[in-house]
């Protein structure tokens, strides 16, 4: 890897320990920059190295343990309980950095939580999407043999197992033209190319594989979050628009082979006589031979890795699914995005006019959606005002009423915006708009208000959030009125925006606890 | 059968316990919510066996067969003799004893490893999450230098024997469930996903239901949905699989269960260890004796599904509390290994299986690091 990125990586890591706080573990630096594993812990153990103190550091040991029966263990310790801690193992224990943080946490599962964050934002994006999560790509193995079939088909595993044959002569090589892994890393079977040019080929064929451009727009749109965000979409824009991106060299480490199913490199005709044919019929799982070698040999498999992955993402899958977080405080700064005219500091959560009903149904922890509802919202909405677009979010009530949303996620909204979008042109005709608000219970209750009126009918207008698909929301989306910015002589004007974050169950005007299905179709 | 002739009866076993709990018993102390029946043990020193078949039952004497060893549901051939008393003098008993089995191809071939885990337990407030990203790492290979992702290279596959989230049970009763309710209550599954998404992409993951799981409860209990799984079920390498579980991998043939068969046993019967009843269920031929007499099972009229016809080269049971494993030799020359994979979140532990020879091995992992 070059001098001068490992000197910014360090840098970086300084930055995030000392000043932000934060536990970096090799996971999270391998997915955040986009390096191998290995790669990440040995910029670890440098940035242990040459910074002496300030901060902490958890080691894993790994080896046999001296017991009888013997024991394969692996251990994480403390910098101080390390030598003790050796005693346990046999002779032949390796020692390598897990993580560095500021200090040492009670809890262990802290360590982790920083890195299933990403993991949960990687695993959020649309199932189209090829990323480091999905794919493996920053492990020391790869497996040719794994096929992911997003159209929502599962592929029948007996059928997939090639017949073992055991690789010689493979070579392995080097697939990050940007880091200098040892070669030792190289693993058995086949082994991109480091060449740039090849890898721009497969990886554009990951691109034309995710068919959503709505995607790649939505997330290029992503407004700077925190850092994890910015660096995640970085990340996806990378690997999507990857043409020959030299951060995309991590993704290469997909092409190691690993244990089953392999064909030889050396034969690429056997390779697309296997691979097309993945039904070998015996259920062996085979393992490559090992063969750590060095060199680059350039690799049809990549292709016809990629083109199987091509083929695999070819559907576009309707589902989306959304997660939600509640009560998750990490996201409550993160949420809006795109709006620079956004302030914070409302004291409750406030709830802005809702522009495109789909939008709520989102979780607001999911940044795609919410980005991705500019499409949808572009349709519908009357107003202007371009920054608006982008919020999901409901009115606040000129009343000075703040809905309390208590679910998460909630963009926050200005009451500045509101008054302009209060100010923004009427739509001519009366319009039912949505009205959230808390009842006694705690719940938000929505309610359709005419304009003018005071009481809506009782009516849900919101879904159950979140776990809808993409037909749900688009179905809702048709549902809400176009959005009505209210001149401020209606009064008040109804955040449509409801359901939106975690599935809040709204009960309409009337107690029942139950959200009302019909809420999920057209009303007039 | 006339008194004092011997003769050979085969039969199925009962055996009639006085503390074996009875839900009309439960009924008539208390009409008000039953109380979960503890899992001890309900062995008591009166409790006898009977043989029975579809002409009648008789009463088993004789100190040859010990009534702490067998449970209802075994069925045996006995060579005795009616007593005056009416019993049945028992003076030799032949179990079914260890089926045929295919023999394994003897290729010398290279190292292949599966791993074996149950209890994951993700959800439950003893479960440590570093500790499970811990074991995927080192499946999927981000762990350890080259030598050891080497080694983590030749695991083939992955066996995940029940009990892999453990879904908040005060949400579930009844009561209509707020959004942030139900958000929690799909937490755990959620957060499983992503583990086996990580998985998937690497390597072949089998996942079988347990006690514990959003699965039906009567054995055989159908694979989990994979829906709860839609990150990870899009995989080829992805499969969800039922309880109990019998694939198998390179000609050698696996058969588990996620545990219920063998913690029944253990209800109803006494060994010095648990995978003595392992055993012994091998040996009878039969996964789970006592269904549906206590564990609860679809009522099959016609056939018995949980006969075991073929001998397995490797029978694993999950959800144990520690490990254990042997390598049982049977007289015709077969040979099983038996594993009992222990709860994962509890002790950190799974266990890999190296198909060339039939040895296991630990693998454990530790997050304590304070």
């Amino acid at each position: 890897m070059a001098q001068i990125e490992t000197l910014g990586i360090l840098q970086d890591i300084q930055s995030l320990v000392s000043d932000q706080l934060q536990v970096v573990s090799y996971k999270w630096l391998s997915r955040n920059y986009l390096v191998s594993s290995s790669t990440a812990m040995r910029l670890l153990k440098e940035f242990v190295e040459k910074h002496e103190n300030g901060f902490e550091v958890v080691y894993l040991l790994s080896g046999w343990l001296k017991s009888n029966p013997p024991i394969y263990h692996r251990k994480l310790v403390s910098g101080s309980k390390l030598p003790e801690a050796k005693q346990e193992f046999n002779e032949s224990c390796s020692v390598q950095v897990y993580s560095v943080q500021a200090c040492i946490p009670k809890d262990p599962a802290v360590l982790w939580n920083a890195e299933f964050l990403q993991a949960e934002e990687l695993f959020k994006q649309p199932s189209t999407v090829d990323n480091c999560l999905r794919d493996n790509r920053f492990c020391g193995i790869s497996n040719s043999f794994v096929k992911r079939n997003v159209e929502g088909t599962p592929l029948d595993i007996s059928s997939s197992h090639l017949k073992s044959e055991v690789n010689l002569g493979l070579k392995s090589n080097l697939a990050h033209q940007s880091i200098t892994v040892p070669q030792s890393l190289q693993n058995k079977g086949q082994q991109s190319s480091s060449k740039a040019d090849l890898l721009s080929p497969s990886v554009a064929k990951d691109v034309k594989s995710e068919s959503n451009g709505s995607e790649v727009h939505a997330q290029a749109s992503k407004p700077p979050g925190d850092k994890k965000n910015t660096s995640l979409p970085a990340e996806e824009k990378k690997v999507q628009n990857g043409k020959g991106s030299s951060s995309t060299g991590g993704s290469l480490a997909t092409f190691w082979s690993r244990a089953s199913a392999k064909s030889k490199p050396s034969c690429p005709a056997e390779n697309s006589n296997l691979i097309p044919n993945p039904a070998g019929a015996s259920s062996d799982a085979q393992i490559c031979a090992q063969e750590v070698v060095e060199g680059f040999s350039s690799d049809d498999d990549v292709h016809d890795i990629n083109v199987k992955r091509a083929s695999n993402g070819e559907g576009t899958r309707k589902r989306r699914v959304v997660f939600d977080f509640s009560d998750d405080d990490e996201y409550e700064d993160a949420v809006n995005l795109a709006s620079p005219e956004t302030v914070e500091g409302k004291s409750g959560r406030a709830l802005k006019e809702s522009i495109n009903i789909p939008v709520p149904e989102k979780s607001n922890s999911n940044f795609d959606k919410q980005v991705e509802d500019k499409p949808k919202t572009k349709e519908e909405i009357s107003i202007g005002s371009e920054q608006l677009l982008k919020e999901d979010s409901s009115v606040l009530r000129n009343d000075g009423a703040m809905a309390i949303f208590p679910t998460e996620k909630k963009n926050k909204q200005l009451n500045k915006e509101d008054k302009q979008i209060k100010a923004a042109p009427d739509s001519p005709k009366r319009k039912k708009i949505l009205k959230t608000r808390i009842d006694e219970r705690g719940r938000e209750v929505t309610e359709v208000v005419c304009e003018g009126q005071e009481t809506a009918p009782p009516k849900k207008a919101e879904c159950d959030t979140t776990k809808v698909d993409n037909n749900l929301v688009t179905s809702a989306a048709v549902n809400r009125p176009p959005a009505a910015k209210k001149a401020s002589a209606v009064g008040n004007t109804a955040p449509s925006n409801a359901t939106g974050k975690t599935g809040n169950k709204k009960a309409g005007n009337k107690d029942s606890k139950q959200g009302n299905l019909l809420s999920f179709f057209k009303r007039v | 059968m006339e008194k004092g002739k011997e003769c050979i009866i085969v039969g199925t076993l009962y055996k009639h316990m006085k503390l074996k709990p009875c839900i009309l018993d439960e009924y008539s102390k208390e009409r008000s919510v039953t109380p979960l029946v503890k899992p001890h043990n309900f062995i008591h020193s009166d409790d006898y066996l009977i043989l029975e078949d579809e002409s009648g039952r008789v009463h088993l004497g004789g100190s040859v067969l010990s009534p702490s060893i067998y449970v209802s549901g075994v069925v045996f051939a006995l060579h005795g003799k009616e007593t005056d008393a009416g019993d049945f003098l028992v003076l030799d008993f032949l179990e079914a004893g260890l089926p045929p089995q295919i023999e394994k191809p003897l290729k010398s071939r290279e190292d292949k490893y599966v791993v074996l885990l149950s209890g994951l337990n993700i959800g439950s407030s003893s479960s440590n999450p570093l500790l499970f990203q811990l074991l995927v790492d080192h499946i999927t290979g981000h762990l350890g230098d080259e030598k050891e992702q080497e080694i983590a290279a030749q695991i083939v596959h992955v066996v995940i024997a029940g009990n892999s989230v453990e879904i908040p049970r005060g949400l579930l009763n009844g009561q209509n469930l707020t959004a942030k309710d139900q958000s929690k209550l799909s937490e755990p599954i959620k957060e499983l996903d992503i583990f086996l998404t990580q998985i998937a992409a690497g390597l072949p993951v089998d996942i079988m239901p347990g006690p514990n799981d959003p699965a039906n409860f009567c054995l055989p209990q159908q694979p989990l949905n994979r829906f709860l799984f839609p990150g990870s079920s899009v995989y080829n390498t992805f499969r969800s699989c039922p309880n109990p579980h019998c694939f198998e991998l390179d000609d050698i043939r696996f058969l588990g269960t996620s545990g219920q068969n063998i913690d029944d046993l253990e209800k109803y019967s006494e060994a010095p260890d648990k995978i003595d009843f392992v055993e012994r269920t091998l040996k009878w031929r039969h996964l789970a004796p006592t269904a549906p007499n206590t564990l609860g099972c679809y009522p099959f009229t016609d056939r018995d599904p949980f006969l075991i016809e073929s001998c397995p080269h490797v029978y694993f049971v999950g959800n144990q509390a520690t490990y254990d494993s042997r390598l049982l030799k049977g007289s015709e020359g077969q040979a099983v290994r038996l594993i009992c994979i222990p709860k994962f979140s509890e002790t950190g532990i799974a266990v890999v299986l190296n198909m060339r020879n039939l040895e296991c091995h630990a693998l454990s992992f530790d997050t304590q690091f304070m």
